[in-house]
């Protein structure tokens, strides 16, 4: 067990934060937006905490970093991002159709040539040394985890109270969602917040945890990612997009465990699998977009009928009283 | 600015904002017909920029599976742009094929077509890194081999000086701009496409073939997304398979600022865009990524429609 943590602690974090960041794109989807904004929060998030830990916060060098602190700059990323994201959603978020789209990659490109040409930055180079709260990688567990919880039961009773269903509603008919009497671009807009706050949070911690933070932090490549775990492991229920990013992150370390077994594969695979791991990405997107348009996970999957799934159950007989 | 460095500004930008009308043309042509942006189209003008490479017979680089290998022939540098072009419009038929008609077929949600779309894209780049790696190309010297002077004077006592490079791109996009609009405007299938924008059902019932128009508009599209990665290649050097995602992304601030589906608004947001790029100042020059983005922004929050872009009426 010692050994497994030891190896591969770093991977499971990163697949925490990975499936933080998928349900961070899946908030504005449950409304029907596509935002590619994700990974510019993420970068946002992360400056923030690079920044405020080697300045305001700074600790002597090896000296632990105290967690109530990192605890502050995830408020202050959370908080920044909500602005950032008022300010971009709300021009974008009037309108229908594909503007939040583009908006959100205009945002993701503002905020890579910015934060490589300020001096807080740290420009080209960005930020070194930021100070760690713990020993070892693996411990950030304490802080991802139970993020990852909270965002996930978070999602769950969303999906069941009133705001989720408006959410839902202007995802499957805005103008019928909006004769109902809800309004669109106040759901949307709130929808879309709430992935980037979730997106800067992570963001701060993760700064923290790769210990170095530059503008290659969130590109347009991480967002189209990020939108991976969604579809792939599916946009109608929250637990698709966590799926999504533990299976996705994992993805190329078993490719990697798989290329180098040896004998199980010719040389050329074998190559291909570790070379080629994005070609893999995008054609599953492509793939999972034809074949798959719900994803991986659906919600059918969580209806508890299992007889009927083998074929041997009856369907329920709904319209009996009606018609009696 | 000095009004010598101003005009050669004037011109870089013309010649920057010539490719980036005729690229973002491809975009507007897919759009006004389908209605979805169509996100492999920048990975469709970085091949259209790597055909062209391997059309001059020349040779692979050092990393990839095609590590050292060459065509067998080489056509001069007109032809090869021709061919890569061609080459990239086929490329883009087939993309319309794989990740586009299935799910029309479907009538799915256009959100669902974007993402597919995203995906060839980062399929694409990633199949050319596999095949011929990540480094920067660039296509043999125009000047040298055509025996042209590199750059052009004009005036005398202080010369206004201009890369012959610049005024062959221009020249090129200005041609294809004006093809393009011939074809468009004047042509049978050009005209067919113009009713298949406004209605696709009634044209269809009219016996216009819609799915072979949609192919046509796809095979345009990537035509001059091509031919506009073969000119930015001529212009700076092929920087590597992910050139086009950053010119892609740009293009979709042109078309926005032109307004959507519109082809003269393309033409005119493109011009814009290369100025505005042009004329930043020189100690501002690390943000000039920044500029079509930021007119985006603006566009969204002024003019949502763009410059030249009808208003959209809402459909139940």
């Amino acid at each position: 067990m010692e050994d497994f943590i030891k190896q591969y602690g770093f991977l499971i974090i990163q697949m925490t934060f990975a499936a933080m960041l998928g349900l961070s794109m899946y908030l504005p989807l449950m409304a029907g937006q596509l935002s590619l904004a994700s990974a510019g929060f993420y970068a946002i998030g992360g400056y923030i905490a690079a920044v405020m830990s080697t300045t305001v916060f700074a600790v002597p060098r090896g000296a632990p970093f105290p967690i109530e602190h990192l605890l502050m700059e995830m408020l202050v990323a959370g908080v920044v991002s909500a602005i950032l994201a008022v300010i971009v959603g709300v021009p974008s978020l009037r309108l229908r159709g594909i503007y939040l789209a583009l908006a959100t990659i205009a945002l993701v490109e503002i905020v890579r040539v910015v934060s490589l040409n300020l001096e807080i930055t740290g420009g080209a180079i960005g930020i070194f040394g930021i100070p760690q709260p713990f020993n070892d990688k693996f411990s950030y567990g304490y802080i991802a985890f139970p993020m990852l919880l909270i965002s996930a039961f978070f999602a769950y009773r969303l999906e069941r109270s009133r705001i989720g269903r408006a959410f839902v509603s202007i995802r499957e008919d805005e103008l019928a969602a909006a004769a109902m009497g809800v309004n669109p671009t106040y759901y949307k807009v709130l929808s879309f917040v709430m992935g980037a706050v979730l997106a800067g949070m992570v963001g701060a911690v993760s700064a923290h945890f790769l210990n170095t933070w530059n503008s290659r932090q969130g590109t347009f490549d991480a967002s189209v990612l990020y939108l991976a775990f969604v579809i792939i492991g599916g946009s109608r229920t929250f637990v698709g997009p966590i799926m999504g990013g533990l299976l996705l992150t994992a993805l190329p370390e078993v490719l990697r465990a798989l290329a180098n077994t040896p004998d199980l594969f010719a040389a050329p695979v074998a190559k291909f699998l570790s070379d080629g791991r994005w070609i893999v990405y995008g054609v599953l997107i492509v793939i999972g977009t034809i074949f798959f348009p719900q994803g991986l996970i659906t919600p059918s999957l969580f209806k508890w009928r299992p007889l009927k799934r083998w074929g041997l159950g009856r369907a329920k007989p709904a319209l009996k009283e009606e018609t009696a | 600015m000095d009004f010598n460095v101003l005009i050669q500004n004037v011109f870089n930008g013309l010649a920057v904002g010539g490719v980036y009308a005729i690229f973002a043309l491809g975009y507007t042509l897919v759009f006004s017909i389908l209605g979805i942006i169509n996100f492999a189209h920048g990975a469709v003008f970085t091949l259209g920029a790597y055909f062209t490479y391997a059309f001059l017979g020349a040779r692979f680089g050092f990393n990839g599976l095609l590590a050292n290998q060459q065509l067998p022939f080489g056509v001069p540098f007109p032809l090869a742009t021709l061919f890569g072009g061609l080459a990239a419009g086929v490329i883009s038929v087939l993309i319309e094929r794989v990740a586009f008609r299935p799910l029309r077929n479907r009538g799915a949600d256009p959100l669902l077509t974007l993402v597919s779309s995203l995906g060839v894209a980062v399929a694409i780049v990633n199949v050319i890194q596999y095949l011929v790696g990540a480094e920067a190309y660039s296509y043999p010297s125009l000047t040298i081999s055509l025996g042209i002077p590199p750059s052009v004077m004009l005036g005398g006592e202080r010369p206004i000086v201009i890369r012959t490079v610049q005024i062959i791109i221009f020249s090129v996009s200005m041609v294809v701009l004006v093809l393009l609009t011939y074809f468009i405007n004047y042509t049978k299938v050009g005209k067919a496409l113009q009713a298949v924008a406004e209605d696709q059902i009634t044209s269809r019932l009219l016996g216009i073939n819609t799915d072979r128009l949609i192919v046509v508009t796809f095979f345009v599209s990537g035509f001059v997304g091509g031919i506009a990665g073969t000119l930015v290649g001529l212009s700076v050097s092929i920087t590597g398979p992910y050139f086009g995602i950053a010119f892609g992304l740009k293009g979709l601030a042109v078309i926005v600022l032109g307004g959507l589906g519109s082809v003269p608004g393309a033409v005119l947001g493109g011009l814009v865009i290369g100025l505005g790029e042009a004329l930043v100042p020189a100690q501002y020059v690390g943000y000039k990524d920044a500029i079509a983005f930021a007119v985006l922004f603006i566009v969204l929050l002024v003019r949502p429609r763009g410059i030249l872009g009808r208003t959209l009426v809402q459909k139940v």
